[in-house]
């Protein structure tokens, strides 16, 4: 499970610095894109033709302006994309617990999913996915059902509060991904849960 | 005593009885269940009978073979041992006072000797005790690699001359290994021997059933973060199957005509579904509210066993291929899962959890006669049956770590057969067929 979580938080921090090297690409690739990439091509045209002025100078003042402009476009993108970072941790450490062969929501799991709830509503380029576990204690067969109906109680819980259906997912790991190994009370606490998994749509 | 006393003895007897009955009613926390919580459970009688057999160490001359497996007659015993069907009578050598006074009927000896290429030239042997006339000789050169194969082989063909029936010493079982903490599924000889991997992914693989004649294997992986199930023919490439459908498991393989009953769960919701795995097509096989999950097939297809919820927990149940006359088959206790039939018709396994322990239990198809396999030694779960109906293998971590076990049907003469790492959802394959061996228990004696 770890590995999961460890994969997941790679894969969205690998699609947030695709979506940050996206949009710091155009000024090369594509220059009709945006604006400044736009404008940094047609300041980098006249200066090739005015050449005798200075040249040497003004290619460096403006070498010094571009690099500016990406360490700030860079420092914003490193700020957005920390604060989404923290919120996708947020999320994905917002663990709903069950009671024994139960797929009812406790109150404890009702105030930690509003909380979700908010979040997703303001961030709403946020997909998740909504995973059901089980505890140890049971067959495969019957804690994938009972795991997805966990996931399942989650995702209405959402739905009730506002979030678009076509954002959730739920998907059922039974009892083969615990967060706690062992064979306590304790562990298998711990792992009768739901957690989440988050995706940012494009 | 007069009838009248009698008669009075008796009323006051039932007077007490109806008073002690309203008040277990009364106090009894599950009342709606009190009258059949109170089924007779037996544990771990045999009901076995079992054969004696005389085994005799194969001669050889004296260092001439190294060996670097048992012995012959060490499998041999083993095979006969964990058979469920004889007692094994050892001697040094022919002994016919120690085997008539275990009535050991026959015995097996044999001889072995060094071959060309490093080979063994083995021969085999069964004989009737009080005559030595030989019953049935079976010879094989081979390598030593394959001694234990050729000798469950031989173990096979004397089943088949003193029961009239197949044995499972050539069979195999697949179950699901932890390899570096991620599930694989493996296959290994029914006695945990020539043991091979057939996953070799960093997503967890479980839930292996076997394809008819034992072709391949059906499993569940989670590659796309969802259990889905996925096939394998054996020397051939990993294939999705019904990949249309959402988070499919719990494969049961038709074993008439090669369908794959399974669980598939949508916005989840828990439906079984029915399918042919060659075309890909598959539809919803009943229209039930609850949620089903572990289908099982009769020995001739003709009825399924699942698991519903609709009671709260899980409890089996029974109904026809067509989804009719749907029956419910446990009553006692809360959590019964996982329930297959036995090769025999008449019995199912199932597991059932009592005070979050786990435990394997048999019963009769209507529910009754409930007899218990295992008892206090950690959770035991997922029974097997071998295809004979004599055995059942099961996962128990009553040694500390889950491994896998053999047992009569009974709960007699528990065997472990794996020894490290963790080891749990075991499923025996069908008999293999053998081209020379086509006759069945009618074409015996």
């Amino acid at each position: 499970m770890k590995n999961l979580i460890k994969f997941a938080l790679v894969a969205t921090a690998a699609s947030l610095v695709l979506v940050a090297c996206s949009k710091q690409q155009p000024p090369v690739t594509d220059p009709a894109a945006e604006t400044a990439p736009a404008a940094a091509a047609t300041e980098a045209a006249p200066a090739a033709e005015a050449a005798p002025v200075n040249q040497d100078s003004l290619a460096a003042e403006q070498a010094r302006l571009e690099a500016e402009r990406i360490a700030q476009e860079r420092a914003r993108l490193e700020a957005e994309r920390a604060r989404l970072e923290q919120l996708i941790n947020q999320i994905m450490s917002e663990d709903v617990y069950f009671d024994f062969d139960r797929s009812e929501l406790t109150e404890k799991a009702k105030e930690l999913l509003a909380q979700v709830g908010e979040l997703l509503i303001k961030e709403e380029r946020f997909t998740i996915t909504i995973e059901g576990h089980t505890d140890a204690r049971g067959t495969e067969d019957y804690n994938f059902t009972l795991g997805a109906k966990r996931a399942m109680k989650v995702k209405e819980f959402l739905a009730a509060y506002g979030i678009d259906g076509k954002r959730m997912e739920s998907v059922s790991y039974g009892k083969e991904a615990p967060k706690v190994e062992g064979a306590s009370e304790e562990a298998y606490s711990q792992n009768r849960r739901a957690n989440f998994r988050v995706n940012i749509k494009d | 005593m007069k009838i009248v006393d009698k008669i009075k003895a008796f009323s006051r007897i039932l007077s007490w009885a109806l008073v002690f009955f309203f008040a277990y009613l009364l106090f009894s926390p599950v009342v709606s269940f009190a009258a059949i919580d109170t089924i007779a459970v037996d544990v771990g009688i045999s009901v076995f009978k079992t054969m004696p057999i005389g085994v005799v160490p194969f001669a050889e001359n004296k260092g001439a073979i190294e060996w670097i497996e048992e012995k012959p007659h060490q499998i041999v015993t083993r095979d006969a041992q964990l058979s469920g069907r004889f007692e094994v009578i050892a001697s040094d050598k022919f002994n016919l006072a120690l085997f008539s006074k275990n009535r050991a009927k026959h015995y097996i000896t044999g001889k072995v000797t060094p071959a060309e290429g490093g080979k063994l030239r083995l021969e085999c042997f069964l004989y009737v005790a009080q005559t030595k006339d030989l019953l049935l000789g079976e010879a094989y050169t081979i390598s030593q690699q394959d001694l234990r194969r050729a000798m469950h082989k031989f173990f096979d063909e004397v089943i088949y001359r003193l029961w009239g029936e197949r044995g499972v010493a050539s069979t195999k079982l697949a179950y699901v290994s932890k390899m570096d903490g991620i599930k694989q599924v493996v296959v290994s000889d029914y006695d945990g021997f020539h043991r091979s991997q057939i996953t070799r992914d960093t997503t967890i693989s479980m839930m292996p059933v076997w394809m008819r004649e034992n072709k391949g294997l059906y499993f569940v992986n989670f590659k796309t973060h969802r259990p889905k199930l996925y096939s394998k023919l054996f020397g051939g490439p990993i294939k999705s199957v019904f990949p249309q459908l959402d988070q499919t498991y719990s494969p049961a393989v038709n074993p008439k005509t090669g369908e794959l009953l399974f669980s598939s769960t949508v916005d989840g919701k828990t439906d079984l579904f029915i399918g042919n795995p060659e075309t890909g097509k598959a539809k919803k096989f009943a229209y039930l509210k609850s949620n089903q999950t572990s289908p099982a097939w009769s020995p001739f297809a003709s009825e399924v066993l699942f698991t519903s919820d609709r009671g709260g927990g899980p409890q089996i149940f029974v109904m026809g291929k067509d989804g009719s006359d749907m029956r419910r088959v446990t009553f006692m206790g809360r959590y019964n899962e996982r329930a297959s039939w036995s090769p025999e018709g008449d019995r199912i396994a199932y597991t059932s959890m009592d005070n979050g322990k786990m435990n394997i239990y048999t019963c009769a198809l209507d529910g009754s006669d409930i007899v218990q396999l295992t008892n206090n030694a950690g959770n035991n779960e997922h029974p097997t049956w071998s295809p004979d109906g004599k055995l059942i293998a099961f996962a128990s971590n009553r040694s500390g770590s889950y491994q896998i076990y053999i047992m009569r049907k009974d709960g007699s003469n528990v065997t472990r057969i794996t020894n490290s790492g963790e080891n749990t959802s075991p499923t025996w394959s069908f008999f293999y067929e053998d081209a020379n061996k086509q006759q069945t228990k009618e074409g015996a004696k």
